[in-house]
């Protein structure tokens, strides 16, 4: 049993964990994630396909052995470092003892002594003096530095994973001047969207208002790809966007109008016999030399020339016409005008706790300041006596010994 | 303006030419011109990136040439710091050629200035990206002071005990700043894509790369610190996992397109 938790907290099984979890992205960067069972056979053939979907490599990132994998690294590195953190704190309360009883001592002049000492006081080393000798210490938070790397790093999967799965996540089309009611009565309007600015650049940006239940807190933001409106404890995307079309309707009989939007096929009718079907909305069209007209079928900007496909129905005779906005179709006693089409965002609704996201903040911040613990406070501890001197520090200081080298050879 | 590029292109070119001959003849007049040459090439490196970012109105780090340029300018900065503190010629010696590869690297890339997509406006660009371009520099001129080790050692001039140890401990150096700095490129990449893209993290290709490329280095650190690794394997461990670097900085924008796409 004690071989066994010796192992699962060793660094070596560690290691082992770490080069897994790149064997693993590896294959998930290699090999298309997520796909149909026939885009596999297509791309790489029946045989393989069939090992891919068996070792679960279509969708490595979340198949148990990866799930497996990560615990496992979360258990091996909670383990280390219980183990080591006594140790830690040991070995930085011991150094400077131990560097008042070194013995063996490389031998000094007692000029080179003096310059020396000069030298680590420039560097603003600690210094220690017992019984006539002298102690420089440097750096000892850096003891904890690989600990608070490790900790930091634990904490981001354990937090990062909190953040993932206790967010609330939901996708919704708003159009322009539509108001979505939230779970707790915040009321987010979509004033307007916009595909391009003023100046025809693409600039996909949408105007929200967002306002509390009661009202009493407002917020008007233009949202963006990069730029969410953050309100409430609601983060709020435009995520996706698309263009619909517009049809004004009028009952020719009693006056009566109302306009729709047309986001999918439908028919249009009072009677159910006559009336309008409404098959797609093209973003614009190019006309050939010879005259005939070809559709523009998508775009990522807005809708240069918009063309409405319909079928007009009247009297069981079914005509298709490429519309444009502002013309008029009139079938029996209803008159359809199609519109300049309508452009709306997709909203991305996401609900974090917020101490969770200033947790996971915290912890960003703690594994960089960890890091430079790590590296660029490397602790120290240098004893000067007169005739000699010797360096302790639980990590190799080739920098410092091939300055201190230098440094006395220059003397000599 | 491009003129300043190409003339740093071949600027570099000239002082590791310099560079490698009088290193190897123990020419100092030769290398002396070397780094005079070198340092001039960054300068007008460093005026041209800096006309870029005025002409595009953003930080020039955009694109992939842009991003190279960026990569190339940090090797440079890098050397010349490193050589302005320790004074060893073998810093130059390794430094000029990378920041001559990877700028003639640029030079194939298209160079015309083009408006910042929208998912790329966001301060966490310049931290990201910036963090990048020093992180993977760190990690070339290690890798290249990893094959000048195993060069030395090929060469037998491993007697000269100190340069050997400077050398492998430069390399260690270097790979500690790069992981710190790939540690800040990823986190603050988490931060941007929650952002632009509400996802902390996607297993899009260019992120698991980075990561891959992180979890590597971190190997290297481990072995060195706790097996006690040093010289010729590290050295080795140094240089090859400069190609992976090099994938994640090119391999995946040629090869396997994802959200990153933009930077081709
Ligand atoms: C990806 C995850 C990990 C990262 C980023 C990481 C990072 C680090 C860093 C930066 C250091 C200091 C190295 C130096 O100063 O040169 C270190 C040391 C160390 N790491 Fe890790 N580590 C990770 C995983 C692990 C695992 C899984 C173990 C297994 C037990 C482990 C055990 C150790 C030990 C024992 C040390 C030496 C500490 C000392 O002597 O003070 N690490 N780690």
């Amino acid at each position: 049993m004690k071989k066994v938790i010796g192992f699962l907290r060793s660094m070596k099984f560690g290691m082992i964990l770490l080069v897994l979890v790149i064997a693993c992205s590896v294959a998930g960067s290699l090999i298309v994630q997520q796909g149909e069972a026939m885009d596999y056979v297509r791309r790489y053939g029946a045989d393989a396909a069939q090992l891919i979907m068996a070792l679960g490599l279509d969708d490595v990132f979340s198949a148990p052995y990866f799930i497996v994998l990560m615990a496992a690294l979360c258990l091996n590195l909670t383990l280390c470092s219980i183990v080591r953190l006594s140790r830690t704190i040991r070995a930085a309360a011991a150094l400077r003892g131990q560097a008042h009883r070194a013995s063996a001592l490389e031998p000094l002049e007692e000029e080179q002594a003096k310059k020396l000492c000069a030298f680590f006081e420039k560097r603003h080393y600690r210094c220690e003096e017992k019984d006539g000798d002298r102690v420089y210490t440097k750096n000892m938070a850096g003891f904890y530095g690989s600990f608070l790397t490790h900790l930091s790093f634990l904490l981001i999967l354990i937090i990062g994973a909190a953040a993932v799965m206790t967010a609330d996540v939901r996708d919704q089309v708003v159009m322009p001047g539509e108001t979505l009611t939230l779970e707790d009565g915040t009321m987010i309007t979509v004033e307007r969207f916009q595909i391009e600015d003023e100046t025809g650049t693409l600039d996909y940006a949408s105007v929200l208002t967002a306002a509390s239940a009661d009202g009493k807190r407002q917020k008007q933001q233009e949202i963006r790809v990069n730029e969410p409106l953050s309100f409430n404890g609601y983060k709020i995307y435009q995520q996706t966007y698309g263009t619909a079309g517009a049809v004004r309707i009028a009952n020719l009989t009693n006056g009566i109008e109302e306009d729709m939007l047309l986001t999918e096929s439908c028919f249009l009718t009072l009677d159910g016999r006559n009336g309008m079907f409404f098959q797609a909305l093209y973003p614009g069209y190019v006309q050939a030399e010879d005259g005939s007209v070809m559709l523009v079928t998508s775009t990522s900007g807005a809708y240069e020339d918009p063309v409405y496909d319909v079928l007009s129905v009247s009297g069981g005779v079914t005509t298709p016409v490429l519309a444009f906005p502002d013309e008029t179709l009139t079938i029996g006693d209803v008159s359809f005008t199609l519109l300049d089409p309508v452009s709306y965002p997709g909203l991305r609704i996401k609900h974090m706790h917020t101490e969770i996201l200033g947790m996971l903040y915290a912890t960003f911040v703690l594994i960089v300041a960890a890091l430079y613990l790590c590296f660029f406070m490397v602790p120290v501890a240098v004893k000067v006596t007169e005739s000699g001197y010797a360096v302790l520090s639980p990590k190799t200081q080739t920098g410092l010994m091939i300055e201190l080298e230098a440094l006395l050879k220059e003397e000599a | 303006m491009e003129i300043l590029f190409f003339a740093s292109v071949v600027a570099y070119f000239a002082a590791t030419m310099f560079q490698s001959v009088g290193a190897m003849m123990g020419k100092t007049k030769l290398t002396r011109a070397a780094r005079g040459i070198f340092t001039a090439a960054f300068a007008a490196q460093t005026v041209f990136t800096i006309w870029r970012g005025i002409v595009a109105g953003r930080v020039p780090l955009a694109n992939q040439f842009e991003f190279a340029s960026g990569f190339a300018w940090s090797a440079a900065i890098i050397g010349i710091v490193l050589y302005a503190k320790l004074r060893q010629e073998w810093i130059m010696t390794v430094s000029m050629p990378v920041a001559f590869l990877v700028l003639s690297y640029a030079a194939f890339q298209p160079m015309e200035i083009k408006e910042l997509m929208p998912a790329l406006r966001s301060t966490w660009f310049v931290l990201h990206i910036g963090s990048a371009t020093f992180s993977y520099a760190s990690f070339a001129i290690a890798g290249g002071l990893g094959a000048y080790y195993l060069m030395q050692l090929k060469k037998g001039h491993s007697e000269d005990e100190t340069r050997m140890r400077q050398t492998d401990y430069m390399t260690y150096r270097l790979i500690s700043l790069g992981f710190l700095l790939l540690t800040v490129v990823i986190l603050s990449g988490a931060i941007w894509a929650e952002q632009a893209w509400s996802r902390w993290w996607s297993w899009d290709p260019k992120e698991t790369w980075a990561l891959i490329t992180w979890i590597l280095y971190a190997i290297y650190l481990h072995q060195r610190m706790r097996m006690k690794w040093q010289g010729k394997r590290m050295a080795w461990f140094a240089v090859i996992a400069v190609f992976c670097v090099l994938f994640t900085f090119a391999g995946v924008n040629k090869l396997l397109p994802g959200l990153h796409s933009y930077a081709v």
